[in-house]
C-alpha cells in the first residue's frame, strides 16, 4: 500500500538515510527499530512530510496508494501533502506535553481535525470526539474534553494525541516512540491500546522505537536501522529468534534480560550506608524573605543498609521518591528526619543525563583532576604532585576503556557514551566506598547500555564500590544488583534478594511491575 | 571597521594631526578638505583631531565604566545568585530600586552632589551600570547552579568560592561578553549625552558629546562640526551591536 524507494536524506551534507526501502502492507504493524542516529525517526518525519527545511530529500520516491506523493530532487508538494495528512495518516509523536497546545482545552485541539477535514455540525463533532476519548481508553472523556493538557497525566495525554491521531480513520498511523516517555505500566496499556486499534479499525501502523522488547511485542514485521541503513528486515519472529546479520544479534544480546545473571556472595558486615527511619520533604516554592515554602513529604519511614561491594537496586515509577531518597542519603537535601549514617569518605554521584553531568567548559583531564584537588584541599595529607595527579587521571582513563587521547578534549568532542565513562572514572578516581547510580543507562542506546553496565560490574569487582542503582528498567536492575528495593508512593514496599524478589514477589505492586515488563 | 575607529580613538590619545585646543582665526569654518578632513569649527579648530581627541576620552570612560561595573556584577552577582537567601533578597531590591529611575536621572542626581568633571562621570555612571550586570550574571548563576556537574562538583567536597569562579563563570562567558558589549554602548550613550549636557567633560578638553553641543548653533554654517562626533558615536555603538551580536551567534553555535 505505501512504499518508499531508495530514499536518501541529507543534514549539512551527510546522509541520515541511505538508501532505504521500505513496503507497508494494508493492515499491519511495522517497526523500524534501530540506536539513536539510525535514521528511523528522518525515515519517518519525510514519509510524513514533516522533514524541516534543512533536510534535503536527494534521491527516492515516497508512494502512497500508486501515487508519488514525494519524489527525491525535488521540493516538498504541500497542497498535495495537506490532502494525505490527518486525511490518510498522521502521526503519534513520543512527548504528549510539548505535541499538544497548552493553552487550549485537549477537546478543542481533536475536534480541530474534524473542523479541517470533515463539514460536520459542532454537536456532532463533539459527540465524534467524545465518543473516540471513549474508545482510547479514557474514563469520564466529558472532564477529558474540558481540561488542559497540563491537568493530565502523561499516559493520558497520550490517549489524547492517539485520539487525534485515529479520529478521522487514517490508512497510516505513524508512532514514533509513543511510549518511551511513559511509565512500565502506562507504557503496556498504550501498547495494548495500539494493538487493539489495529486489530479494529485494520489501519496500517508504522511504529518506531529503540526498545526491542516492544517491537517484539506489537509488530507483524521489523526492519532493523543502522547508520541510515536497513540492516535487515522481516517477520517479527524471523528477526528475533533466527537473526541473519551480526549488528541485529548484537543488538538483541544487548537487552537486558532475565537470563545469564552472574550470582555473588556478598558479606552482609560493617555496612557503607545506614538509613534509619528516614523521611525527606521537599519544600514547595521559594524560599523568600516573606515566606516560607510549604513542606511536602516525599519519603516515609525508609529503613535500609548498603554493604561494602554490594549493588542494591532502586525501582519505582517516576515520582515515586526515588531521587528525593538518594539525595537525601548523599546530603545535598538535608530536610529530613530520620538518620543517614555514612561510613564512608565522600559518596559521589552518577547522573541519568550524560550531557548535563560534565562541565562544559573544562577537558577530560582537569574533569578527572579536580576531586584530586578537592580532596587535597580538605585533607592535606592527601595533596599530590601534578605529574602524580595526571598519572592517576590517566590510570583512571584507561580503567573506564578510554584512549589517551581523549585527555585533552572538551564534553562536547565525545559521545553519550564515552561521557558516561568519564562520569563513572570521575566519581570513583577518589576511591569512595559508595555511589549513587541515578539510572545510569536510561539515556543511552541498548549496546552502549550493555557496555556501561559491564564497565560498572567490573570497576565494582576492581575497586570494591557499592552502588545504589536506581533506574526504571528493573531488567537492568536484575543484571546489574544483589538486592533490590522497590518502590511505590514515597514508601520501600519491598527489599530482598534479587532471585527472592524476581522468583518469589511478596507485595502485589512488585508482582505488578514484574508481570509488566516481561518481554 | 569599529576596529578603525578604535584604532583613531586610541592614537588620539597620544597625537593628533593638529593642537585641539589651538584657534586659529583665520581658518574658521572650513570644509573639509586634505588639509582639515573634517574641516574646523567656530574658532578655527581642527574638527579631525578634536573628533580623535573626544573618541578617546570617550572610550576611556566607557571602558573603565564597563569595567568596573561588569567586575562588580560578576562579585555580587555570583555570591547573591549562587547562595540566595537575605542577602540576595537585600541586594535585589537595592537594585529594583536604582533601576526604578532613568539612569541618566540618577547619574545627573549623582553628578550634581559629587560635581562634574571626569573622575566623578566615571563614578556615577559605574553605579548606575552595576545593577545590570548583577541581574545578569545572577541569573546565569541561579540557572546553573541545580546543574548536575555543580551538584557533582560539590558532592567531591569543592569550596563554595572554587565552584563559582572555578566551575560555574566559565560557562556565562558566552552570555557576559553580550551584556558588556551592550553595556559600552550605554555607556558611550550615556557619557555623550551628559557631556552634551554639559555637566560630563567639561571644555577646552573634547568629548564627542561636548561637540555636539558646542556646533549645533552652527549647523546651517558647518554642517561637518554636527556630523563629524554625531556620525562617529553612531558607528561605534552599531559596531558594537553587531559585535555582541556576532558573538551570541558563536555563543550558541558553541553550545
Amino acid at each position: 500500500m505505501i512504499k518508499i524507494e531508495n530514499l536518501t536524506v541529507a543534514f549539512d551534507g551527510a546522509d541520515a538515510v541511505k538508501h532505504v526501502s521500505l513496503e507497508l502492507y494494508d493492515g499491519e504493524i511495522l517497526g523500524v527499530v534501530g540506536e539513536s542516529g539510525s535514521g528511523k525517526s528522518v525515515t519517518a518525519l519525510t514519509l510524513m512530510g514533516l522533514l524541516n527545511e534543512e533536510a534535503v530529500v536527494k534521491e527516492g520516491r515516497v508512494i502512497f496508494d500508486g501515487e508519488v506523493i514525494r519524489e527525491g530532487g525535488k521540493p516538498l508538494d504541500k497542497k498535495l501533502y495537506r490532502k494525505y495528512q490527518g486525511e490518510k495518516m498522521s502521526m503519534i509523536f513520543q512527548e504528549p506535553m510539548t505535541s499538544l497546545n497548552p493553552t487550549q482545552r485537549v477537546g478543542k485541539q481533536v475536534e480541530e481535525m474534524l473542523k479541517l477535514h470533515r463539514e460536520m455540525k459542532s454537536a456532532e463533532r463533539k459527540n465524534l470526539v467524545l465518543q473516540t476519548f471513549r474508545s482510547v481508553g479514557l474514563k469520564r472523556p466529558e472532564s477529558v474534553y474540558d481540561s488542559f493538557p497540563h491537568q493530565l497525566s502523561g499516559g493520558m495525554r497520550q490517549r489524547v494525541m492517539i485520539a487525534m491521531a485515529v479520529i478521522l480513520n487514517p490508512r497510516l498511523i505513524v508512532a514514533d516512540e509513543p511510549t518511551t516517555a511513559l511509565d512500565v505500566s502506562v507504557q503496556n496499556q498504550i501498547i495494548d491500546l495500539l494493538r487493539e486499534i489495529n486489530k479494529t479499525h485494520n489501519n496500517t501502523m508504522l511504529f518506531i522505537t529503540h526498545d526491542l522488547n516492544l517491537a517484539k511485542r506489537l509488530c507483524h514485521r521489523v526492519v532493523v536501522m543502522r547508520d541510515g541503513e536497513v540492516v535487515e528486515s522481516g517477520t517479527a519472529e524471523e528477526i528475533f529468534e533466527h537473526p541473519r546479520e551480526d549488528y541485529t544479534k548484537r543488538l538483541i544480546e544487548a537487552v537486558p534480560s532475565r537470563m545469564n545473571r552472574k550470582k555473588r556472595e556478598i558479606i552482609r558486615e560493617n555496612p557503607v550506608v545506614e538509613v534509619r527511619d528516614l523521611s525527606v520533604f521537599y519544600k514547595e516554592g521559594d524560599n523568600s524573605l516573606f515566606t516560607a515554602g510549604r513542606n511536602h513529604q516525599v519519603v516515609y519511614d525508609a529503613n535500609f543498609a548498603i554493604y561494602p561491594g554490594e549493588s542494591l537496586g532502586l525501582v519505582g515509577e517516576s515520582g515515586c521518591g526515588k531521587s528525593s531518597l538518594s539525595k537525601a542519603i548523599l546530603g545535598i537535601n538535608q530536610n529530613i528526619e530520620g538518620r543517614v549514617e555514612q561510613y564512608t569518605l565522600r559518596p559521589q554521584m552518577i547522573f541519568q543525563d550524560p550531557y548535563g553531568s560534565l562541565n562544559p567548559t573544562k577537558t577530560v583531564g582537569w574533569l578527572l583532576q579536580e576531586p584530586l584537588r578537592a580532596a587535597a584541599r580538605i585533607d592535606k595529607s592527601k595533596a599530590m604532585s601534578k605529574s602524580q595527579m595526571e598519572e592517576m587521571a590517566y590510570d583512571m582513563l584507561h580503567k573506564v576503556g578510554m584512549k589517551d587521547k581523549y585527555f585533552h578534549r572538551k564534553p562536547a568532542q565525545l559521545s553519550g557514551g564515552q561521557r558516561q565513562r568519564v562520569s563513572i572514572a570521575q566519581a570513583l578516581i577518589t576511591h569512595p566506598g559508595f555511589i549513587v547510580a541515578d539510572e545510569p543507562v536510561s539515556a543511552l542506546d541498548v549496546t552502549i547500555q550493555a557496555q556501561i553496565m559491564e564497565l560498572m560490574q567490573k570497576l565494582q569487582e576492581e575497586m570494591k564500590v557499592a552502588y545504589l542503582f536506581i533506574s526504571h528498567d528493573i531488567n537492568v536492575v536484575y543484571q546489574m544488583c544483589d538486592r533490590i528495593m522497590v518502590m511505590k508512593d514515597g514508601r520501600i514496599v519491598e527489599i530482598g534478594d534479587t532471585e527472592e524478589i524476581f522468583t518469589n514477589p511478596q507485595n502485589p505492586y512488585t508482582k505488578d511491575i514484574l508481570y509488566l515488563s516481561q518481554a | 571597521m569599529t576596529g578603525l575607529v578604535l584604532l583613531l580613538g586610541i592614537v588620539g590619545l597620544f597625537w593628533t594631526p593638529y593642537s585641539t585646543t589651538q584657534m586659529n582665526a583665520a581658518e574658521i569654518f572650513q570644509g573639509p578638505s586634505f588639509r582639515h578632513l573634517f574641516g574646523t569649527d567656530n574658532f578655527g579648530r581642527d574638527v579631525f583631531s578634536r573628533v580623535m581627541q573626544g573618541l578617546s576620552a570617550t572610550i576611556i570612560i566607557s571602558t573603565t565604566v564597563v569595567c568596573f561595573a561588569a567586575m562588580a556584577g560578576i562579585v555580587i552577582g555570583a555570591f547573591t545568585g549562587y547562595f540566595g537567601g537575605a542577602l540576595d533578597e537585600v541586594v535585589m531590591r537595592i537594585t529594583d530600586a536604582v533601576n526604578a529611575f532613568p539612569s541618566i536621572l540618577l547619574t545627573l542626581v549623582i553628578l550634581s552632589v559629587l560635581g562634574s568633571g571626569r573622575q566623578n562621570l566615571i563614578l556615577s555612571l559605574s553605579i548606575v551600570f552595576v545593577p545590570s550586570f548583577v541581574r545578569i550574571v545572577r541569573g546565569e548563576f541561579i540557572r546553573l547552579r541545580d546543574a548536575d556537574y555543580i551538584k557533582r562538583a560539590r558532592l567531591m567536597g569543592v569550596g563554595g568560592v572554587r565552584i563559582l569562579f572555578v566551575h560555574i563563570l566559565p560557562n556565562i562567558f558566552s552570555v557576559f561578553w553580550v551584556s558588556v558589549m551592550i553595556g559600552f554602548n550605554n555607556a558611550i550613550l550615556a557619557e555623550s549625552g551628559l557631556s552634551y549636557l554639559g555637566i560630563g567633560v567639561q571644555a577646552p578638553d573634547a568629548t564627542l558629546g561636548n561637540m555636539l553641543a558646542d556646533a549645533q548653533g552652527y549647523l546651517q554654517v558647518a554642517p561637518w562640526c554636527v556630523l563629524a562626533p554625531g556620525l562617529t558615536i553612531v558607528w561605534l555603538v552599531l559596531g558594537f551591536s553587531l559585535l555582541s551580536e556576532g558573538i551570541r551567534i558563536g555563543g550558541a553555535q558553541n553550545d
